[in-house]
């Protein structure tokens, strides 16, 4: 009887104790599945909270349709491949406040309509197509495609800017005066051809080589008789080397120095319909230096006495680039040799003339603005009734273009002709740009040019009158 | 007159007038952009106020100096793509060394232009746990365990982040047996607990403190004492570890921005103030450790005591940058989202 009444009793006893027990473990084991689950529910929650946000910061770079002052572009999501709309709209205005250059000079001018389609396919191959309506006819400007191998290794062919003058390999937007120096005027312009170029050390030195079709001094192919075709039996080698020695050096004072060399070479003859020879002009765009053309002499047909180019033409520019904050220094000088020949009657000359031009140019962005090679960044920028008046740069240049006396030795058989080309040209300028912001430049420059004979009195060679041009310009690019 | 004339006369006279009107009265407010890491924000807030004065004393000038926040390793990327900043502010060496090789924008020497290798004030890396340590973390070694949720950035954007990672790696390192190979295993257990991965050390906290998750977050000793300070300590406590890392957040003048901006005078003095008295007291007062000796003194109580590696230990940023947080790193071999 106790025995039972005792077992009752512990039973009495355990089995609620133990139902709280097992009670409490199941509260237990729930709390901690419930506190699982909500830790799992947060993080969650912050995961989404996060994506949004990298979502958010994804679609601002990532644009399928950008538009912005540097450009208007569409881009595939992973930036592989982009095609870009640009554009260059140069009105100029020439005045000419000497007493020689025509009237008929004065003019305004659409210097420039370029409108741009460029862009990157699968990250590596870009290409560029631009049609130039200016002066009231349609060329292709450039047409090419590259392909970037490596940084040491881009490939471009096509129709582009031969890579030789400095102030010519400048962009037009960039350029600091309405009309670039003499020096451009003895190296190429665009052309066609094939080039292999590239990039060491970062950018420290900078290469390029290129067989090209071959254009006269400061012309385009699409200069020629027959646009965009070779006019002669041999293409032009082109090379240059360009150096920024201290592009990642601890001196800001001098990362900013650049300097290089660039020639062209070529053995070529030409003829008296193609003679291959270029004539030369003033900044004001006058002709001050031609070689004598053929002529019909009375009673003769067809006159076979015009200068031609015979033989081997080399050219060699050295150059540098200087900038320091917001001053900038450009100097380029050009040695050109060329082989030429008249005949005249049944007298055969032919001479290796040697041309040469230099040009140091100076910039000062007076508000304060970094002075770069390409491109712009303007501190403020101009709105009417807004504060900010852009940016305003000063720009100054010394330039000179020399011919080889020899070419007008001979008299009557010389090469040119001392009555209407001058022997040398030199010119200063000065000029003041305002940029209303990244895309509208407003130019003004005064350029005056003196000439080494050029003109005649009489019978006695005189310097032709000095040029005195005064340019304005409203640029638009993007 | 004839217009040849008059264009010869007043050409000259209208370049001139250009000339004399395009001279600029010097600025008299100076506007800069600091470039900072995540966390920084009161420190800057405060510090900025207090240079505007001390500026305005010094010179009559006014400068506003505006602010930007986020993972060092991003912010000095979206420096290098153009974010003109002055100066920046950013969690390590190795951010800046980037915007200097990567970027071009400033010198190599960099850390030579200011003392302590312009590294005005210290840090180093603690645990912070929810009151009462309810998972009893003490050391490394605790958070790798299962069912131990960690909080800590990514090291790919924070700098932060990779503090943390180093620290970790240096106590593995220490242990019996330690070595590459098992600081490695050690790594991939710690990120294998990390279920969020924010972008900075401010998101870190954010997760761990506004919206609860984890049980640990490896944070900044500064940012650990400004949530116990705006939390409250019965919120959450400060675990110190056996070993961690002196974090030493870098400055430096971004030359090639000061230069165009013509800011290189006052950004100087800006960075160079927080070597001062005045600096010092505010970077302790938002729990950085000063350099200063004698404001380290005064505020020395409110550190914890570390056992303290540094990254000369590991061989400099430039090697740890590449061996562990670069493209195909340890990182990238360990982590997998």
């Amino acid at each position: 009887m106790s025995l039972r009444v005792g077992f009752a009793g512990v039973l009495a006893v355990c089995l609620p104790l133990s139902a709280a027990f097992a009670q409490s473990t199941d509260n237990a084991e729930l709390l901690k599945r419930l506190e699982e689950q909500e830790q799992k529910l947060k993080i969650l929650e912050r995961k989404i909270e996060l994506q949004d946000e990298a979502a958010k910061a994804a679609t601002s770079g990532a644009a399928t349709v950008r538009a912005s002052p540097s450009r208007f572009s569409l881009q595939s999501a992973d930036g592989a491949n982009v095609a870009r709309i640009r554009g260059v709209l140069h009105f100029d205005g020439r005045r000419f406040s000497d007493d020689v250059t025509p009237a008929t000079a004065d003019t305004w001018l659409l210097r420039r309509v370029r409108p741009t389609i460029e862009g990157t396919v699968n990250n590596i191959y870009d290409y560029r197509f631009t049609p130039d309506f200016a002066g009231g006819r349609t060329i292709i400007l450039d047409a090419f495609a590259v392909a970037r191998l490596k940084p040491w290794a881009a490939i471009t062919a096509g129709k582009f800017k031969v890579p030789v003058g400095l102030e010519r390999i400048q962009s037009a937007a960039d350029i600091r005066f309405i009309e670039r120096a003499f020096p451009t005027s003895l190296v190429p312009n665009r052309d066609l051809g094939v080039q292999l170029g590239g990039d060491f050390k970062g950018g420290v030195i900078n290469y390029n080589v290129g067989y090209f079709n071959g254009v006269s001094d400061g012309t385009s192919s699409d200069n020629n008789t027959n646009p965009d075709v070779d006019n002669d039996t041999h293409g032009d080698w082109a090379a240059r080397v360009f150096f920024q020695p201290f592009l990642n050096s601890e001196s800001f004072v001098l990362r900013g120095l650049q300097f290089g060399v660039g020639a062209t070479y070529v053995d070529s003859t030409g003829s008296t319909t193609t003679t291959l020879l270029p004539s030369y002009r003033t900044p004001g765009q006058q002709t001050f230096f031609s070689f004598r053309p053929t002529t019909a002499a009375a009673g003769t047909t067809p006159a076979s006495n015009g200068t031609f180019a015979d033989g081997e033409r080399l050219r060699i520019t050295p150059q540098f680039y200087y900038s320091y904050a917001n001053y900038s220094l450009l100097g380029e000088y050009v040695d050109l040799k060329q082989d030429v020949t008249r005949v005249v009657g049944t007298t055969s000359r032919s001479d290796s003339l040697s041309n040469s031009a230099w040009q140091l140019q100076f910039a000062w962005f007076i508000t304060g603005e970094e002075e770069t090679f390409k491109g712009f960044t303007p501190g403020s920028t101009f709105n009417v009734g807004k504060p900010g008046w852009g940016a305003f740069e000063l720009v100054g240049r010394y330039h000179v273009l020399e011919v080889d006396e020899d070419a007008f030795v001979g008299g009557a058989a010389s090469f040119a002709n001392p009555a209407n080309s001058a022997v040398k040209a030199s010119a200063w300028g000065v000029g003041v740009n305002w940029y209303l912001n990244q895309n509208v430049k407003l130019s003004l420059n005064y350029d005056q040019t003196e000439f080494d004979g050029g003109a005649v009195s009489g019978t006695t060679v005189v310097d032709r009158d000095d040029e005195q041009a005064i340019f304005t310009r409203v640029g638009i690019s993007f | 007159m004839s217009s040849n004339k008059w264009l010869r006369r007043i050409a000259p006279v209208a370049l001139a007038a250009v000339l004399a009107g395009s001279t600029l009265a010097h600025a008299a407010q100076v506007t800069l952009l600091n470039v900072s890491y995540d966390p920084t924000r009161e420190l800057y807030a405060d510090y900025n106020a207090a240079f505007a004065k001390y500026w305005k004393a010094k010179t009559g000038d006014d400068v506003k100096v505006n602010q930007s926040h986020g993972g060092s390793g991003k912010q000095a990327r979206s420096v290098i793509d153009g974010l003109p900043a002055d100066v920046v502010t950013l969690a390590l060496a190795g951010d800046v060394d980037a915007v200097a090789t990567q970027g071009k924008l400033l010198p190599l020497n960099w850390e030579t232009r200011l003392p302590n290798n312009s590294a005005p004030y210290t840090s180093t890396i603690v645990f912070l746990v929810r009151k009462g340590n309810p998972k009893n973390i003490k050391d490394w070694g605790d958070i790798v365990k299962p069912g131990i949720a960690v909080i800590t950035p990514n090291p790919k954007t924070s700098g932060g982040a990779r503090w943390n990672y180093l620290a970790g790696w240096a106590w593995a390192l220490k242990q019996p047996g330690g070595n590459e190979a098992s600081a490695k295993e050690y790594t991939r257990k710690l990120f294998k607990n990390v279920p969020v991965l924010d972008t900075g050390a401010r998101g870190s906290t954010t997760t761990f403190v506004q919206r609860g998750i984890g049980d640990v977050l490896l944070a900044w000793e500064n940012e650990a004492l400004l949530a116990i300070k705006e939390l409250g300590p019965d919120k959450v406590e400060i675990v110190v570890p056996s070993i961690s890392i002196l974090a030493e957040p870098s400055v430096a003048v971004v030359d090639k921005v000061v230069l165009r901006r013509g800011t290189r005078e006052v950004a100087q003095a800006y960075l160079q103030y927080l070597y001062s008295k005045e600096g010092q007291e505010i970077a302790a007062k938002n729990y950085y450790r000063p350099r200063d000796a004698e404001i380290a003194a005064k505020y020395d109580a409110q550190y914890p005591k570390l056992n303290l590696v540094t990254i000369q230990d590991f061989g400099g940023w430039a090697k740890v940058q590449k061996l562990h947080f670069g493209d195909g790193g340890v990182f990238d071999q360990i982590y997998a989202p």
